[in-house]
């Protein structure tokens, strides 16, 4: 797939069709990628595919001026879709170079296996559907379930829909909805008052890095609610009131738009649990409106259509 | 700490200046008695009404949230009220899953002739919010003074 | 000479608890559910096994996320001013690493000899710093090309290197060395201690091995300042979040905010950043309202104004910044890559 990638980037930006090429390259970690953002097409032998590139590129559309060529795994095609949908990104831009995605292997689960940090493992690889984890001249095997990303045990669309060309022999879906809803399960075990109690403490560690905002593709406004003084919805002082606002008004804000792609709660330095606030609400816009995000390229985005007839048992 | 027959719920209404505001004047002209708790605002649609609303109220301790506007497909605008339907949907069922009590947040769909029907609605609201007490969400924690961490 | 000290590692509870008497100790923890410098239960010693860095500085204990400045009411005769009670007691904080302990001697110049910040100059005149030198430096660290040692500091009051079952303790300034009459417990150190420590510095040294070349940073950053297309490349990948500055050990910008409700008020001193595109928003316009404007003033102000100002490079190569950044965005490869033209 590699090759491929490299060779079909290079070409795109040879023949002017597109002016970027956004992929992913080795990071400067053990076990890391990092985004390439480049107009360069000597830069495209950089690039990378492997069990390791996590982030949704799909983010720097909204900022990029100019055609781009842009590899996506599955849950960063829809991504792009939910752009497309939005009307923020124009399709025809859009080069989408389809990463069929077997899922990505969770560093923070894989340190948790083995009980040492990521910088002194020896190596991780992937077959199939194991993991293999070397460190200590040892070398242990745990399954796909207990080393790749929640939401990753969760995709409903690991090669995309939407792509000009595609890298790879597509994959069919298999999420293992019982695994990756486990946390939320326990938290809608709760009783309302305990669950409150337990947000106001995860949001208490919340520094307000915007980090989970920033990474997140459906996060594109200029001027983030957030930011307003006149009326002020929220102090930018990290208070749990404060911080807990900040979120709940955030999901709702993303409804419908929001692909499940794991990156706010991978992303944050503290460990707030984020993805179990972000499927909720995805699995909310599912149970009262059948929509997912970025599935259907011609399908209205959510908060602006409506059906004559729908929650109204919600209304008096 | 207020005993509960002194304690009088704040309840906050977000009232669609053609249907539901009008509704409610109906019912001051009609004499229909309706509890003094809530506090009305005018929104010129309930399509106007953001979730923010709905979260600023519950911070400033208001002990419920109404949304009230026109019947589905008797919107002033055309859709405002379909685009209600679906932003307080989705919070009032967000909301339940973090844990603020569902009676908190409530909606309803009171056209300008259904002055009863808005009276009848705040009763119903009022007495859900008596049953289950003051807004307690935002106040601050027990022994959030002597926090455990460096932070303080 | 004074004769080293050492303590055994199964002893160390009975020494903190001890010290407890007189400071508030605050030593690793995760339980709050993120590595940082917490009240210690009075039990505890667990994070002498798994404690390389905590994610959330200690400058956290001086400047905090969040802090009141001050409450106030408001009536017909104006505004009504309440300082907040100012805490007597003191403050020690064990197992602080040398990069951490340096960071704060560079906040010191901002905060007292720029200017004198009561609220941050409060706490530091009243806490003691225990070092704790590195014996596992993360991929991360690059202190050593900053002059900086993972196992030795000035900035601390007592340093407690790992010999084995042993901590070997060196007192740094008379506060540590006051520390130490007083406290019991602990037995004479040997010349092989001394040996031993000696060694295990100098492994812990030669394990870190992410290098960057600080020499004359100032001046070729100087050089290439205006040079935008090198800033915009830099700066393509970063998604201006707050993550590298706010968990900065050096990082010091705050914002004021207040909050009035009902004529009850409170003014507020929290975290900031000039990574945020609003940072220097200002009513007719924004300096830095590109990114790659953002991104240099980052890297400028660390590696070339504050050198210009205080003579000192306003970074201690802990690391946070590299590890943490969600997509990898490395000082040290955007320092190797600077163009330096002839």
């Amino acid at each position: 797939m590699e090759q491929k990638l490299r060779q079909e980037a290079k070409a795109l930006l040879e023949q002017g069709k597109v002016d970027w090429i956004i992929g992913f390259e080795p990071g400067s970690f053990k076990f890391s990628t990092t985004p390439l953002i480049t107009k360069d097409k000597n830069d495209a032998d950089r690039l990378v595919i492997n069990p390791f590139i996590v982030n949704n590129l799909a983010s720097f559309l909204t900022e990029i001026k100019g055609r781009v060529g842009i590899v996506a795994k599955g849950c960063d095609s829809r991504s792009i879709v939910s752009l497309i949908q939005d009307n923020k990104v124009v399709r025809e831009d859009v080069v989408i170079l389809g990463v069929p995605c077997p899922g990505i292997i969770d560093l923070a689960k894989v340190e948790r296996l083995a009980g040492k940090d990521r910088d002194e493992l020896d190596d991780i690889t992937r077959e199939e559907d194991k993991v293999i984890i070397k460190f200590d001249g040892e070398k242990k095997e745990f399954s796909t379930t207990q080393a790749l990303f929640d939401n990753c045990l969760a995709c409903e669309l690991p090669t995309p829909q939407e792509y000009d060309i595609l890298l790879g022999e597509p994959r069919p879906p298999a999420p293992n909805l019982e695994v990756s809803g486990e946390d939320i399960e326990k938290l809608k075990g709760l009783v309302p008052g305990q669950r409150w109690e337990f947000w106001q403490n995860e949001l208490s560690r919340c520094i307000r890095c915007y980090a989970c905002r920033n990474v997140c593709p459906a996060c594109y406004c200029q001027r983030c609610f957030v930011e307003e003084t006149e009326p002020q919805w929220a102090l930018p002082v990290p208070r749990w009131q404060d911080n807990l606002i900040f979120q709940i008004v955030r999901n709702i804000h993303m409804a419908g738009r929001c692909t499940d792609c794991g990156e706010c709660e991978r992303v944050c330095p503290v460990n707030i649990p984020l993805r179990s606030l972000t499927r909720e609400m995805y699995d909310i816009v599912d149970e009262l409106f059948h929509f997912k995000a970025g599935m259907d390229k011609e399908a209205l985005p959510l908060m602006t259509h409506y059906e004559q007839e729908e929650a109204e048992d919600l209304f008096r | 700490m207020k005993q509960q027959s002194e304690w009088e719920p704040k309840l906050v209404g977000f009232l669609c200046k053609w249907c539901s505001y009008a509704g409610a004047d109906l019912a001051g002209t009609s004499r229909k008695k309706y509890p003094a708790n809530i506090r009305i605002i005018k929104v010129p649609c309930s399509g106007r009404v953001d979730p923010l609303f709905i979260l600023k109220a519950l911070r400033l301790g208001f002990d419920g949230v109404l949304v009230s506007g026109c019947h589905p497909g008797e919107c002033h605008y055309q859709t405002g009220n379909y685009r209600a339907r679906r932003r307080v949907a989705i919070t009032k069922k967000f909301l339940e899953y973090m844990g603020i009590e569902p009676q908190r947040i409530q909606a309803s769909w009171v056209s300008a002739s259904e002055g009863g029907k808005f009276a009848e609605v705040v009763a119903e609201v009022t007495k859900g919010l008596k049953e289950i007490g003051p807004n307690q969400l935002f106040s601050e924690r027990q022994g959030d003074g002597t926090k455990a961490t460096a932070r303080g | 000479m004074s004769n080293k000290k050492k303590i055994s590692k199964k002893d160390i509870a009975k020494l903190l608890g001890q010290w407890s008497q007189q400071f508030a100790v605050f030593v690793p923890s995760r339980e709050s559910g993120v590595a940082e410098m917490a009240k210690w239960d009075g039990k505890d010693t667990s994070f002498l096994d798994w404690y390389r860095n905590t994610v959330i500085p200690p400058k956290a204990s001086f400047l905090p996320p969040m802090e009141e400045m001050f409450s106030f009411q408001k009536d017909k005769e104006g505004y009504h001013i309440q300082l907040p009670p100012s805490n007597e007691h003191k403050q020690l904080i064990f197992g602080i690493r040398p990069c951490d302990a340096k960071a704060l001697a560079i906040l010191d110049m901002t905060f007292e000899e720029a200017y004198e910040d009561p609220y941050y100059l409060s706490k530091r005149k009243s806490t003691v710093l225990v070092g704790l030198g590195c014996t596992k430096p993360c991929e991360s660290c690059f202190c050593t090309s900053l002059g900086i040692s993972p196992t030795e500091s000035a900035d601390v009051d007592l340093m407690l290197t790992d010999i084995g079952d042993h901590f070997l303790i060196e007192e740094v300034t008379d506060k540590g060395k006051e520390l130490i009459a007083k406290s019991s417990g602990l037995k004479e150190a040997s010349k092989d201690d001394e040996a031993r420590a000696k060694e295990a510095k100098e492994t812990s040294h030669n394990k870190v091995t992410r290098k960057i070349n600080a020499e004359g940073i100032e001046d070729k950053l100087l050089v290439c300042f205006d040079d935008e297309d090198y800033w915009e490349k830099t700066a393509a990948k970063c998604i201006s979040c707050g993550i590298c500055t706010l968990l900065c050990p050096t990082c010091y910008c705050f914002d004021i905010s207040d909050e009035l409700i009902k004529q009850q008020g409170t003014r507020f001193r929290s975290w900031d950043s000039c990574a945020f595109p609003l940072y220097t928003k200002m009513p007719m316009e924004n300096p830095r309202l590109e990114k790659w404007r953002r991104v240099r003033q980052k890297v400028c102000h660390k590696y070339e104004f504050y050198p210009m100002t205080f003579d000192v490079i306003a970074c201690t190569g802990c690391g946070r910044c590299i590890r943490l950044c969600p997509v990898n965005w490395d000082i040290a490869q955007v320092l190797e890559n600077v163009p330096v033209k002839i």
